[in-house]
C-alpha cells in the first residue's frame, strides 16, 4: 500500500514538467509577443523591455531559468500587469476559485448521491423520474446555458438573488447560490445516475438478498451493505469531475463576474501575458494532479479487491 | 474450359442452398444479423425515435440553409437593431413603436406628459428594478392613449422626428443588382455584361464616365498599388519609404497576367454595378414615395444608352424577424440555422477524425502489443493527466481564433478515450479462432487489423461516436462562448449564446433562442446515443 502510494507521488512529478514544458513552449512559438500592442513600439524601447525580461536569450535558457524559479515557488513577473508578480494575482484569486470549486463540488456529490439513491430505492416511480429529468439536463445542458438562464430567471425575473458579484468583493453570501449550482449540475448529473444505476445492480446482488432473507431492516440493508459497494463508480468518477469543475469555473466566473482564477485566465489568454498564463496552468494541474492522486488512494482504500504491485 | 468451370461452380452453389429452417412450432427461422436486431430494438424505444427524427431535422435545416427563404445571416441593418421578436408586426412597425416609446418616455422624464401618482410610483419602481423593458411598454400604451385623447402633444423637433420615421420607413429599399445587360449596337442582341472580357468592360466603363480606357487603368492600377502597400504597412511597421516600395514592387511581379486582368475586371465591374444600383435607388425612391409602384418589384431599368440592368427592389422594413434581431441587426433565425451549421459540422467532422485517429492508433496498440502498445499507451497516460481544455484555450488565444485551429486543437485532444475502447475490444478479439484463420491464410496486418478486427468492433465505435458529438459541440461552443472559438461574422451556438448574456435584461430572446436551439439538439443527440447503446448491448441498460 505504501509502496503503491509512493510509486504514485513519483508519477506526479514528470507529468507537471511535462505540463510547464508543454505550456512553456507553447506561448513563447506563438506569433506576436506581450508587447505587441495597438501602436507598435520604438525599437529601442521594444529592446529594452525584452532585455528587462530577459526574452533576448536564447530558449533554451530561458527555459532553464523558469524552471528553476517555478521549483523555488516564483512563477515570475506579469508581463502586462506592471504593479505585481504572478504570485500576488494567483494568491489573490485562488481562494475565491478554490471556494466555490469546493462548494460546487460538495453540492453535487451530497445531491447527486442523495437523488440517486432515492431514484433506485423507489425505482419507475415519480421521484425516479424527476430525479433522472433533472440529470440529464445536467449532462445535456452546457452551464454557460444554464448559468445565463438561472441568473435570467432568479436573480432578474424574480430578483430572489444577486445577478453577480462577490462576498469578499462587497456583496453578501447570497453571491455564491448560483455560481454554485451551476457549476455543481453537470456533475450532479453524472454523480446522480452512476449511483442509480450501481444501486440497482449492488440491491440485485446475492449479499443483499442474503441481507434480506436474516430480515435485516430495509434502511439498514442500504445504509449499512448496498451502498459502501456502490460508491466505488462514484469514486473513480471524481477525477473527471475536479477536471470539469476547472473547466467549468473558467465559464462560472465569466458568467457571475467572479474575482476568481479562471477570470485571469481568459484575460491574460487575449492579452498574451506569457508568465500569467504558464503560472495559472501550473497551478491549476497541481491541483487537478494532486485530487487524482487522492482519489486513486482512496478508491484503492475502498476496494480491497485492487492489488498493489 | 474456364467458363465451363466457372458454371459448374455456380451450379454447385445453387444445389447446396439450404430450405429454409423450421422450428418444432413449423416457424419460419431467419437469421438475424446484430446490426438487424439493434435496429429493431432502437425503433422500439421512442425517445430515439423522436431524437433520430429532430437531428435529422436539424441536419436537414444546416444543410439546406443557403437556399432557405431566410435574410443573410451576416448582413449588419443598424436601423434594426435589438428589435423583439414577432410574427405579426414588420420590423418598420417595431422600429416606430420602440422610437415613440422612447418618445414618451423622455417627455415623462420632462414632466410633459403626466401620469398619475400611482403610475408614476410603479413606473419608479420598475427602474428602481433595472426593468427598463416594462417602462417602454407601458409608456408605449399610455402615450398613444393620451395623443389619442389629446391630453398630450408632440413638439416640432418630435413631430418632425416622427414624420423622418414614417417616411423613412416608407421609403427605404433595399435594391440588389442581378444582372446588367449590355445592347450590342450592330445587331441588337443583348449581352450579360459580367461575361464579357476585360477588355471590353474597361472600354464600356470609359465611355460611362467620359474618359478614355487607359485612363480607367491607369486610375484602377494606382488605387490598387494603394490598397496592396496599406496591407504592407499594417502587416510590417517600422520600415522606411524605399522598403516599401520595394515589398510593393515585388508583390506586384508576383502577379500574372491573367490574374492582373481578372482583378481589373472584378474591379471595374463592381464600379458598373454600383453605378446601376445608385441609378436603381433614385428611380425608385420616387416610385416608393409617391406609392407609385407595388413592393417588392422585379424591374429592368436603363442606366446609360445601351446598358440596362436587371434589378430587384424590396422595402427595407418590411422585414420580419420571427426570432428578432442581435445588438447590430442581424436576423437572429438566420444566425441560429447558420450557427447550427458550423456546431453541427464541427461536431460531425470532429467526432469523425478523433475516431479515425483514435481507431488506427488503439488498432495498433492493441494488435501489435509490445513496445507500440506501450508507447502509444504511454502517450495516452501522459496526455490523459494534462488539464487539456487550458492547453487548447491557450493555443487558440496564441495560434488565432478561427474554426480551422479550433477544428485541430478539439481533434487532438478528443481521440485519447476510443483509442483505449478499441484497444480493449481488439485485444479480446485478437486471439478468437477467425483471426487464427485469417492469418494463417496469410492475411497481411492492415488487413487483418481493418478488414476483420476493426469491422468487429464497429457497434462501439458507432455508439461511442454518437454520444462523442454532443459533448464536441458543447466544447466548441464552450471555446466560442468564452470568444476563443469562431468569431464573426461567422456564428457558433456557443458564440449567440455568449453574446447573448450581456444584454439578457433588455433583450432576453437573444439569449434564449440560441439556447434553446442547442439545448434541443444536445438533448436529442443524448438520447440517440443512449438508445443506441442500448439497442447494440442491452444488458447495458440501467448502467451510465
Amino acid at each position: 500500500m505504501t509502496k503503491y502510494i509512493i510509486k504514485r507521488l513519483l508519477g506526479i512529478i514528470p507529468t507537471l514538467l511535462i505540463i510547464i514544458t508543454i505550456s512553456f513552449f507553447i506561448v513563447r512559438v506563438a506569433p506576436g509577443g506581450p508587447f505587441d500592442g495597438e501602436r507598435a513600439l520604438p525599437e529601442v524601447v521594444k529592446r529594452n523591455i525584452e532585455a528587462k525580461y530577459h526574452m533576448n536569450d536564447p530558449l533554451l535558457l530561458q527555459y532553464g531559468r523558469y524552471m528553476f524559479d517555478v521549483l523555488r515557488g516564483d512563477l515570475g513577473p506579469s508581463f502586462r500587469y506592471k504593479d505585481h508578480d504572478v504570485n500576488f494575482y494567483i494568491f489573490q484569486s485562488l481562494p475565491n476559485s478554490i471556494m466555490l470549486g469546493v462548494i460546487a463540488i460538495s453540492l453535487s456529490i451530497v445531491l447527486g448521491i442523495t437523488s440517486g439513491m432515492l431514484a433506485s430505492v423507489k425505482q419507475n416511480t415519480w421521484v425516479d423520474y424527476l430525479s433522472m429529468a433533472l440529470a440529464v439536463v445536467g449532462i445535456s445542458v452546457p452551464l454557460f446555458v444554464i448559468g445565463p438562464v438561472l441568473q435570467y430567471v432568479f436573480a432578474i425575473k424574480l430578483q430572489w438573488l444577486p445577478t453577480s458579484g462577490w462576498f469578499t468583493a462587497g456583496g453578501d453570501w447570497k453571491t455564491i447560490i448560483l455560481p454554485a449550482i451551476t457549476l455543481a449540475f453537470a456533475d450532479f448529473g453524472v454523480i446522480a445516475r452512476l449511483t442509480r444505476s450501481s444501486m440497482l445492480e449492488t440491491l440485485r446482488s446475492d449479499y443483499i438478498r442474503t441481507a434480506k432473507a436474516k430480515g435485516m431492516r430495509n434502511s439498514a440493508i442500504i445504509f449499512k451493505h448496498a451502498m459502501k459497494g456502490a460508491m466505488l463508480p462514484i469514486v473513480s468518477y471524481l477525477g473527471p469531475a475536479f477536471a470539469g469543475i476547472i473547466t467549468g469555473s473558467v465559464v462560472v466566473e465569466q458568467v457571475f463576474r467572479i474575482p476568481g482564477l479562471g477570470k485571469f485566465f481568459v484575460q491574460s489568454s487575449f492579452n498574451r501575458d506569457y508568465t500569467l498564463i504558464v503560472g495559472v496552468v501550473i497551478v491549476y494541474s497541481v491541483i487537478l494532479v494532486i485530487m487524482n492522486f487522492i482519489v486513486d488512494v482512496v478508491y484503492s482504500m475502498l476496494d480491497p479487491r485492487i492489488t498493489y504491485k | 474450359m474456364k467458363r465451363e468451370s466457372g458454371y459448374q461452380m455456380k451450379n454447385i452453389m445453387r444445389k447446396k442452398q439450404l430450405p429454409q429452417t423450421m422450428n418444432e412450432f413449423d416457424q419460419v427461422v431467419k437469421g438475424n444479423s446484430l446490426s438487424k436486431d439493434a435496429w429493431r430494438r432502437l425503433k422500439k424505444n421512442k425517445m430515439a425515435v423522436i431524437s433520430v427524427i429532430i437531428v435529422s431535422i436539424y441536419i436537414l435545416l444546416a444543410i439546406c440553409a443557403p437556399i432557405l427563404p431566410i435574410y443573410p445571416y451576416d448582413e449588419i441593418v443598424l436601423d434594426h437593431q435589438n428589435l423583439k421578436p414577432s410574427f405579426s408586426k414588420t420590423s418598420g412597425e417595431l422600429m416606430f413603436e420602440k422610437r415613440l416609446a422612447d418618445l414618451y418616455t423622455q417627455a415623462w422624464r420632462q414632466g410633459r406628459l403626466t401620469l398619475s401618482e400611482e403610475q408614476n410610483a410603479i413606473l419608479e419602481t420598475w427602474i428602481d428594478k433595472n426593468q427598463a423593458t416594462k417602462v417602454w411598454d407601458y409608456m408605449y400604451v399610455e402615450g398613444n392613449r393620451q395623443l389619442e385623447s389629446g391630453t398630450f402633444t408632440f413638439n416640432t423637433a418630435e413631430n418632425r422626428t416622427v414624420n423622418n420615421l414614417k417616411s423613412k420607413i416608407a421609403t427605404d429599399l433595399q435594391i440588389t443588382v442581378d444582372t446588367i445587360w449590355t445592347t450590342d449596337p450592330q445587331t441588337g442582341k443583348k449581352l450579360n455584361v459580367e461575361k464579357l472580357s476585360t477588355e471590353e468592360i474597361v472600354n464600356l466603363y470609359a465611355t460611362m464616365v467620359g474618359n478614355t480606357p487607359q485612363q480607367v487603368i491607369t486610375q484602377y492600377t494606382v488605387e490598387i498599388e494603394q490598397q496592396i502597400l496599406k496591407q504592407i504597412k499594417s502587416e510590417s511597421t517600422g520600415l522606411t519609404e524605399a522598403e516599401y516600395q520595394s515589398l510593393l514592387q515585388a508583390d506586384l511581379a508576383g502577379f500574372s497576367q491573367k490574374e492582373r486582368d481578372n482583378l481589373t475586371k472584378d474591379n471595374v465591374f463592381s464600379k458598373i454595378a454600383a453605378i446601376a444600383k445608385d441609378i436603381a435607388a433614385s428611380d425608385l425612391k420616387t416610385a416608393a414615395t409617391d406609392a407609385t409602384a407595388e413592393f417588392p418589384l422585379n424591374k429592368e431599368i436603363q442606366i446609360k444608352d445601351s446598358l440596362s440592368a436587371s434589378v430587384k427592389a424590396t422595402k427595407m422594413h418590411e422585414r420580419r424577424y420571427y426570432l428578432g434581431t442581435d445588438y447590430v441587426g442581424r436576423d437572429m433565425l438566420s444566425r441560429i440555422i447558420y450557427g447550427g451549421q458550423v456546431s453541427i459540422a464541427i461536431g460531425f467532422i470532429g467526432t469523425l477524425t478523433s475516431v479515425l485517429i483514435g481507431v488506427v492508433l488503439g488498432a495498433l496498440a492493441g494488435y501489435l502489443g509490445g513496445k507500440v502498445d506501450y508507447f502509444i499507451m504511454r502517450v495516452v497516460d501522459i496526455m490523459y493527466g494534462l488539464p487539456y481544455m487550458l492547453l487548447v484555450i491557450i493555443a487558440m488565444a496564441i495560434f488565432g481564433r478561427n474554426i480551422l485551429n479550433l477544428f485541430f486543437a478539439l481533434a487532438i485532444i478528443s481521440w485519447l478515450t476510443i483509442s483505449r475502447m478499441v484497444r480493449g475490444q481488439i485485444m479480446s478479439l485478437k486471439n478468437q479462432e477467425f483471426i487464427e484463420a485469417a492469418r494463417s491464410m496469410g492475411a497481411s496486418t492492415p488487413r487483418i487489423i481493418f478488414r476483420h478486427l476493426v469491422p468487429n468492433s464497429l457497434s462501439v465505435i458507432i455508439v461511442f461516436s454518437t454520444l462523442r458529438i454532443p459533448s464536441f459541440i458543447m466544447t466548441e461552443s464552450f471555446l466560442s462562448f468564452l470568444g476563443l472559438g469562431v468569431q464573426a461574422p461567422y456564428a457558433s451556438w456557443g458564440s449567440l449564446v455568449g453574446n447573448g448574456v450581456g444584454g439578457m435584461t433588455l433583450y432576453p430572446w437573444k439569449l434564449f433562442y440560441p439556447a434553446l436551439a442547442m439545448t434541443i439538439f444536445l438533448f436529442a443527440m443524448n438520447f440517440l446515443g443512449d438508445g443506441l447503446r442500448d439497442a447494440f448491448d442491452p444488458q447495458s441498460k440501467n448502467q451510465l
